[in-house]
């Protein structure tokens, strides 16, 4: 600044100036500035990246009032006391229809023991008539929940089917997978949020 | 000052009247509540569909943007802020269902740094152009300077400048 | 038999590329000029190699030869003819052939525009650089990006097809072509630039001679970007035009860079000043082509033209940092020996209007590469997503947009060298009764809203501005006044002026709504009525399609429609628009009537000055045409003040100085310029 408030050299000072180099000084300043550009952009991954992380975590489940797919009324409130395992399913996803066997297997190991949880379907964007005969044809007799204008996924933040969360007899929620689970994951899981080892997934 | 300047002078008041006035009557015809039609158009750019990326759910047919959409027209009819929509619906789905970057922490990077450029631009102008003035005006003529203009008159300098 | 004659036709590019660059440099170092000559018979190899690579993939795709890859996974036996030959670029590794072709034709170009001037240092390493920008991509074509690669296990007998987005609409076939026309055009001038930095030649010299190049590949990317805008409004049925997605802004950037420098070199030529700036405008052009490929072709962001997600991008990336690393250095190597001494009067006169254009063309580019990285940026350090949406662009380029219709509307009237109020007050008169009126009228007319009424009121100022200058060199000069630079460019602001204010009128006054009827029932929205008359079901060799027929206002009858596209299932809403000179009707089709349900559910939006946006960039195209077409210049030795008889007869600004040098006491300096 001392430059410009300065009274003006006489032209014949201004000759022996130090040489400034200000296109050098702005290329090295542009330099870093794109190596850092070039190694952030190596580093990133990139793609969808989905994690289980939910800010629902430990918090009580939002409130889930909707009907079977037979018509009977259904509150997610009323199911205190027991394990509840949510599975938001629809027929066009290809990894849904793969778990299903699995499934399956896991309801009926659950409804085996006492105490066992309490599995539940959430019909993702899907026709109510299609989920109906998938299950007619691949077995599956637990409860299919109707999601009309998608109110239970967007109150958990479901974007994508698969998903399964586990909510405890308390209400609250304990964990949330994304993506194909299979019986064991799902029981293991359970098991050790049962006996209290597991704070969460 | 003739007599056209100041008529032009005239003229460009009026003009800019007529500009100033007419733009105070259409910005004013914005005011007044927006209609919750509006308000969950408006929230709704502002959400980016979950599943397809750098689209809203404004303008997204996707079934779960379309069902995002819902969810903001229920929870503006229950009387929620715009800004407690937007923050519930990031809670659920994640920090980056919101379109516009907050203001807070190294997000707030993005809103400042073209400003910060802007004034340095400009900062770098000013100097630039005090600078070229300086140079431009060179002060009074030094003796050196009266040598030189001498010894350039001394031979026949019949050649235009 | 076709995927052995494309990777000798790659093999033979590649080849050719690099001998072809040693040849040069070696002939360059022992300057020996015969090398050189012989040097440039690798040029019409290399594009004999990419013209064989672009026929065999052809033929295999018109053949439907299956037992490519590329053909398995973009070709069917059900595409049109048409969209089979454009299914060329309509993935990743055949754009990439796309854009070695176009290069390896204006490296052509290049040699015979420049064949009498061979012994010219400056030309012989512009031709070693695109020598090297070849060499890479035929590199990408036998590596990471190989069309040719046989099908792995049993030959399939048909494949899905080219994406369905991009068989719906001929715009497709001409879009992208013109995009790398664009992005590939500024390799040339890249290529002298960077022949300029090594030869120590900055002089304007070089300018000369990349100006019209440069200027062609602006023209085309202009075209491209409004085509590709145009695109997205007749088949992605969202309605709009332009979504600030990654891809999308990754054509914008180079193209606001480039913007700048054609304006700038405006100020190099006239005033000799301006040279590192305008060097270092012409690499982050090119370098950022590159890195728009690397952002939409690797993945790293998502958007929604996902091109693909491959090998490619490291490569992508290694170039653009090769391309960077080279102009960075040799500007600050060369830069401060280069810098002219030349200064600039007053920031009320030509050249500082075109400074203040470069700021704001700066920023622009800063805030759309800002906003398109930045997620990038969050997720490497602090590993947490987040999004930078059309929120964020609108708010930030808004104030720059308008920003730049000011200067639309000063600048093309300032004189170089100094500007007095008073000239101003005097020449921007009428331009201002044109601006006020664009205001009023629209505000008599119903419309509100601060920024969209600015944009109309400065978008008048500046077309003023523009028809200014356009009505008296017409006048002056009959036919000759609309061609030349400063007059084609006032054709080209007139474009980019009407699009200016379609889009904001379009940001603030679009409609939509949505209804679902049964056949025969009608609705009402915005003034117009819409009965739906019934569904139809047509089976095209390539989809199924359901079309709901509307009619508008009881007028014509409109069908968006739905298609099913047999090979990959997709399901793509095509509208159907009806075209207005104030208002576009553009219809969706949303739910189709199903067995159980007669009803259609629709969506309309109603778009308002679409068509100008379309007029708009036919108006910038002939603009260019007409700006590239020489008119009576200043002969490049004269100085840049020389006398009046000699003035150019495109600077017409100049001569008006002249012509008006009665009404208003403008300084004018003679002397040495430079």
């Amino acid at each position: 600044m001392s430059e410009v408030l300065d009274p003006p050299p006489p032209a014949a000072a201004e000759a022996p100036r130090r040489p400034a180099r200000p296109a050098r000084a702005i290329a090295i300043g542009v330099a870093v500035l794109v190596a850092l550009f070039i190694v952030i952009a190596a580093a990133v991954k990139g793609g969808v990246k989905e994690t289980a992380e939910t800010p629902l975590l430990g918090l009580p489940a939002p409130v889930v009032q909707t009907t079977t797919i037979d018509g009977s009324p259904f509150d997610l409130a009323s199911r205190r006391g027991s394990w509840v395992v949510l599975n938001f399913f629809s027929t066009w996803c290809r990894p849904c229809v793969e778990e299903h066997p699995e499934l399956v297997r896991f309801a009926a190991a659950e409804a085996a023991r006492p105490e066992g949880a309490e599995l539940y379907s959430v019909i993702f964007n899907d026709d109510t008539d299609k989920v109906e005969s998938f299950f007619a044809d691949r077995g599956g007799a637990w409860p299919k929940l109707t999601d009309p204008d998608g109110q239970v996924q967007v109150a958990f933040g479901v974007a994508k089917s698969p998903e399964t969360w586990i909510i405890d007899p308390a209400g609250v929620v304990r964990a949330r997978m994304i993506s194909t689970v299979t019986d064991e994951s799902l029981t293991e899981l359970l098991d050790g949020l049962r006996s209290g080892l597991v704070p969460g997934s | 000052m003739s007599a056209q300047v100041a008529r032009s002078r005239a003229a460009w008041l009026a003009l800019a009247l007529i500009a100033i006035v007419a733009l105070a009557v259409g910005v004013s015809r914005t005011g007044g509540a927006r209609t919750p039609e509006e308000r969950i158009d408006a929230v709704a750019r502002t959400i980016r569909c979950p599943v397809c990326p750098a689209e809203s759910v404004y303008e997204s047919r996707n079934s779960v943007a379309l069902n995002v959409k819902a969810e903001i027209a229920r929870l503006i009819r229950s009387g929620q802020t715009d800004d407690q929509i937007r923050a519930g619906l990031a809670a659920r789905y994640g920090d980056d269902v919101l379109l516009v970057p907050s203001t807070r922490g190294i997000d707030a990077l993005v809103w400042v740094l073209p400003v910060a450029l802007l004034v340095a631009c400009v900062a770098g102008l000013v100097v630039a152009f005090r600078r070229w003035r300086r140079a431009s005006d060179v002060g009074p003529p030094t003796e050196a300077d009266r040598a030189l203009v001498a010894r350039a008159l001394r031979p026949d300098s019949g050649s235009d400048p | 038999m076709n995927g052995a004659l494309g990777m000798a036709g790659i093999a033979l590019g590649l080849a050719a590329s690099v001998l072809g660059g040693v040849t040069l440099v070696v002939g360059l170092a022992k300057h020996r000029l015969r090398l050189v000559r012989s040097g440039t018979v690798y040029v019409w190899l290399v594009l004999a190699g990419a013209v064989l690579a672009v026929i065999a993939m052809e033929r295999a795709l018109i053949t439907r030869d299956f037992s490519l890859s590329y053909v398995a996974e973009v070709g069917s036996s059900r595409t049109p003819a048409l969209y089979n030959v454009a299914s060329l670029w309509s993935a990743l590794d055949g754009s990439i052939l796309l854009w070695t072709i176009i290069l390896a034709l204006y490296l052509a170009a290049t040699l015979l525009w420049f064949r009498r001037r061979l012994s010219d240092p400056l030309v012989t390493w512009a031709l070693v650089v695109l020598f090297a920008i070849s060499t890479f991509f035929f590199l990408l074509l036998a590596g990471p990006a190989n069309p040719f690669g046989a099908v792995s296990g049993a030959i399939p007998l048909d494949g899905p097809g080219p994406n369905p987005l991009l068989q719906n609409h001929p715009l497709m076939v001409i879009h992208p072509p013109m995009l790398y026309l664009g992005y590939v055009g500024f390799s040339v001038p890249f290529a002298f630039a960077i022949g300029g930095l090594i030869t120590g030649r900055v002089g304007e010299g070089w300018l000369l001679d990349t100006r019209r190049w440069t200027l062609f590949a602006w023209g085309f990317l202009s075209a491209g970007i409004v085509l590709g805008a145009w695109w997205s409004y007749e088949v992605l049925g969202w309605g709009g035009v332009w979504g600030w997605d990654p891809v999308e802004n990754a054509s914008l950037l180079p193209w606001l860079t480039g913007t700048a420098f054609i304006h700038s070199v405006l100020v190099q030529e006239r005033r000799g000043m301006l040279r590192v700036w305008n060097l270092s405008l012409l690499a982050a052009t090119f370098c950022l082509t590159i890195l728009g490929t690397f952002l939409t072709r690797s993945g790293v962001i998502e958007s929604v033209h996902a091109f693909s997600d491959g090998p490619i991008g490291v490569y992508l990336l290694m170039f653009f940092a090769l391309a960077a690393g080279t102009s960075i250095g040799l500007i600050g190597w060369r830069g401060d020996r280069l810098r002219s001494p030349g200064s600039i009067d007053s920031p009320l006169s030509r050249e500082g209007a075109f400074l203040a254009n470069n700021v704001l063309f700066a920023l622009f580019a800063f805030v759309v590469l800002l906003g398109t990285v930045f997620p990038l940026v969050v997720e490497a350090l602090q590993d947490r997503r987040l999004s930078v949406g059309r929120p964020f662009f609108d708010r930030m380029t808004t104030p720059l947009g308008l920003a730049l219709l000011t200067l639309m509307a000063i600048a093309p009237v300032l004189p170089w060298r100094k500007a007095s109020a008073e000239l101003l007050r005097h020449r921007l008169f009428w331009p201002a009764c044109l601006g006020v009126a664009c205001v009023v009228v629209p505000v008599l007319l119903g419309a509100d809203g601060l920024a969209p009424l600015l944009a109309f009121g400065l978008g008048g100022f500046a077309a003023g501005s523009a028809l200014r200058q356009l009505v008296l060199a017409t006048r002056r000069q009959g036919w000759r006044g609309l061609v030349g630079r400063a007059n084609g460019g006032m054709v080209v602001h007139v474009g980019v002026i009407i699009i200016a204010v379609a889009l904001a009128a379009q940001t603030s006054y679009q409609r939509s709504g949505e209804f679902r009827l049964s056949p025969g029932e009608t609705a009402t929205f915005g003034g117009h009525r819409f009965t739906l008359l019934d569904q139809v079901r047509e089976d095209t060799p390539a989809a199924v399609v359901l079309k709901a027929r509307i009619r508008i206002d009881d007028g014509p009858v409109h069908a968006p429609a739905r298609q099913q596209f047999k090979g990959r299932g997709d399901i793509v809403a095509t509208p159907s628009v009806r075209t207005g000179l104030a208002e576009d009707v553009y219809l969706t089709l949303l739910k189709p009537s199903t067995e159980d349900d007669a009803r259609v559910t629709f969506g309309v939006r109603l778009m308002p000055l679409s068509l100008w946006l379309w007029t708009g960039g036919a108006l910038m195209a002939v603009g260019t045409v007409l700006a590239a077409f020489p008119g009576r210049r200043r002969r490049p030795t004269d100085p840049a003040s020389a006398p009046i008889m000699s003035r150019p007869a495109d600077e017409v600004a100049a001569r008006q100085d002249e012509a008006e040098a009665d009404l208003v006491a403008v300084p004018r300096l003679g002397g040495a310029d430079v």
